[in-house]
């Protein structure tokens, strides 16, 4: 099985496309102003998703089986109270009179089967998006009502569910209502063989085989260990890597993911094969706190003076060079980086110019993202690396992946003095 | 980004995102969030309070071959679909006035080239003086985000930057 650029992007579109009518469709239902947010098509490992499916708050899914053109399964989640909300707008709407009320504690059978006709709609919104855009026919099964605290009860029913180390392609969608306090997730899981055959038709190029994108997982996992590591090294504060994505995504939705508060962002644009930008974007209290750790001297006024700015930006070098070092070891290549550039700013005013840079040849991306952490510190880094398209096909169709197994990490440091 | 289901006639904001662009008439706000190297268009018509905003992400869309779909995308593109769209809901061709805020080059790189902001203005006032829509006010260039707010009604673009004072809004 092979997949390139083209399937990806008509994957996308009918992403996009399916979200579009799955939120105006439930809006038309329960008279609650939605819209459409973040579109993405993660690449995951089956054990990310149960992470990501599993929350102690509980949540609750309707889940439709596909077949025709696509065949998987195609599931809503909503957060329970989320869910609660959705029903009281719902039986508002049915029930003039505000007598009814849904318990969300419970979910009694009319709450439940009110939730289910919800993700019933909002089901075939995303079926009937993705059929236009395939032209052709999708057909769906009749919708289960699940619930449960972790992600079991949402993956069992599946035929095919990704074993823990699977790598799944998933379509992901928000929808949220416009005064933000319901969020849904939407989850389609594609059985392989139909996935595969839905790639064959839409490839328009060689593209890379899909054994190849473990190598993408394993660039990301090695980049952001050696990140975090070497962060760790130069501050002296404990970091970690608290999430780890890989998205194919339209470059437009690369800023939208991006706060827009003004943050400290250090970017860097990188050679080799692939070449590609990397950035990344601390908020004023975390690149305060880590002023603090670095610069020996208590600092008085303007964290990002000279001295907090050079400060931030040796970070932001020394990361880099961790990150792409892990990358150039998985890829057995050498990739070079730019000197840092530091912007204090709207985070978002800072990520668009990398995306029109990148606008003038490319329409989609594959964003690797990262998120850096410190146990009960204030250190949030989102670290974004976006590669040139063609060159990170190329490099991946030179990846050897029975090699990445064995790949050690070469990355060195100087020890900083810190007293 | 889309949102489904406003009321008409309410006041409310209205996001527009990257290469998207909408017209709207009455006191409606629209917004851009964050603009770096993108431009933002906004033209109406005085006299009918009809406008738009478009937040373009490229200069030439006459040489791209996604223009029709996402004409919101590139500079040219999108001042004529704004145009467009606002003379189908009664603004009059001759009266609509445009302004401009956005076009930084905030970054150095060497494959940057020929900065990008600045080519997305040039490219927008070209395209407006071949038009003859007149540009009657603007905040481009230099290296610094902006957010954008135009309430088509009154004209009004606020222009924020990341400066909490009053220095950091404009009002064009």
């Amino acid at each position: 099985m092979r997949l390139d650029i083209n399937a990806l992007g008509t994957f996308y579109r009918m992403a996009r496309e399916g979200a579009g009518l799955a939120a105006g469709r439930l809006t038309h239902m329960t008279g609650v102003e939605t819209r459409v947010g973040v579109t993405k098509l993660n690449f995951m490992r089956g054990r990310e998703i149960r992470r990501d499916l599993g929350d102690e708050t509980g949540r609750v899914g309707i889940n439709v089986e596909l077949t025709g053109a696509i065949e998987g399964h195609s599931i809503v989640v909503f957060d329970r109270e989320g869910a609660g909300k959705i029903v009281d707008a719902l039986l508002a709407e049915a029930d003039s009179t505000g007598e009814l009320e849904a318990d969300t504690e419970e979910f009694d059978r009319m709450s439940q089967s009110a939730v289910t006709e919800v993700g019933q709609v909002m089901n075939s919104g995303f079926v009937d998006g993705w059929a236009d855009v395939l032209e052709a026919v999708i057909d769906v099964s009749t919708p289960t009502f699940v619930e449960g605290k972790s992600a079991d009860p949402f993956m069992d029913d599946l035929t095919n569910a990704p074993g823990p180390n699977d790598f799944a392609l998933l379509f992901r969608n928000q929808i949220e209502t416009v005064d933000a306090e319901i969020e849904f997730d939407h989850y389609l899981f594609p059985e392989p063989d139909s996935m595969a055959t839905l790639l064959e038709q839409l490839r328009m190029s060689d593209g890379i085989e899909y054994d190849k994108l473990d190598g993408f997982d394993r660039m990301a996992e090695q980049g952001a260990e050696e990140m975090a590591k070497t962060a760790t090294t130069l501050t002296g504060i404990e970091t970690s890597v608290e999430i780890r994505r890989l998205n194919f995504v339209s470059l437009e939705v690369i800023p939208e993911q991006v706060p827009d508060e003004k943050l400290v962002t250090v970017a860097f644009e990188f050679d080799g094969v692939p070449s590609g930008y990397l950035f990344f974007l601390f908020d004023e209290e975390s690149a305060t706190e880590i002023v603090d750790a670095m610069v020996p001297m208590s600092i008085e006024g303007d964290p990002f003076d000279e001295m907090g700015r050079s400060a931030i930006t040796e970070l932001g070098n020394i990361m880099a060079s961790g990150f792409l070092d892990g990358w150039a070891n998985v890829l057995d290549t050498t990739i070079d980086h730019s000197t840092p550039e530091f912007i204090h700013d709207i985070g978002t005013a800072a990520v668009d110019p990398i995306i029109v840079q990148l606008g003038e040849t490319q329409e989609y991306a594959f964003v690797f993202d990262t998120l850096v952490v410190a146990d009960g510190r204030a250190f949030d880094c989102e670290v974004y690396a976006i590669p040139d398209e063609s060159d990170l096909e190329r490099a991946l169709n030179d990846l050897d992946v029975d090699r990445i197994e064995e790949t050690p990490t070469t990355a060195e440091f100087q020890d900083i003095d810190h007293s | 980004m889309k949102t489904y289901g406003t009321e008409p006639g309410a006041p409310s904001s209205v996001q527009i995102g990257i290469s998207e662009l909408a017209v709207v008439d009455g006191d409606e706000t629209l917004t851009s969030y964050g603009l770096g190297s993108c431009l933002a268009i906004a033209l109406y018509d005085p006299e009918v309070g009809i406008g738009g905003l478009a937040h373009a992400m490229l200069p030439d869309g006459d040489a791209a071959d996604n223009s029709d779909r996402k004409p919101g995308k590139y500079a040219d593109t999108a001042i004529r679909a704004l145009l467009r769209r606002m003379v189908e809901q009664g603004a009059s061709y001759t009266d609509v006035e445009a302004k401009l805020a956005g076009g930084s080059d905030m970054f150095d790189f060497d494959n940057f080239g020929e900065s990008v902001g600045k080519r997305n203005v040039m490219a927008a006032k070209a395209e407006l003086e071949k038009l003859g829509v007149p540009i009657v006010a603007e905040d481009v260039g230099g290296d610094h985000g902006r957010t954008v707010n135009f309430t088509p009604q009154t004209g009004t673009l606020v222009v924020k930057t990341a400066d909490d004072d009053e220095r950091g809004v404009k009002r064009l």
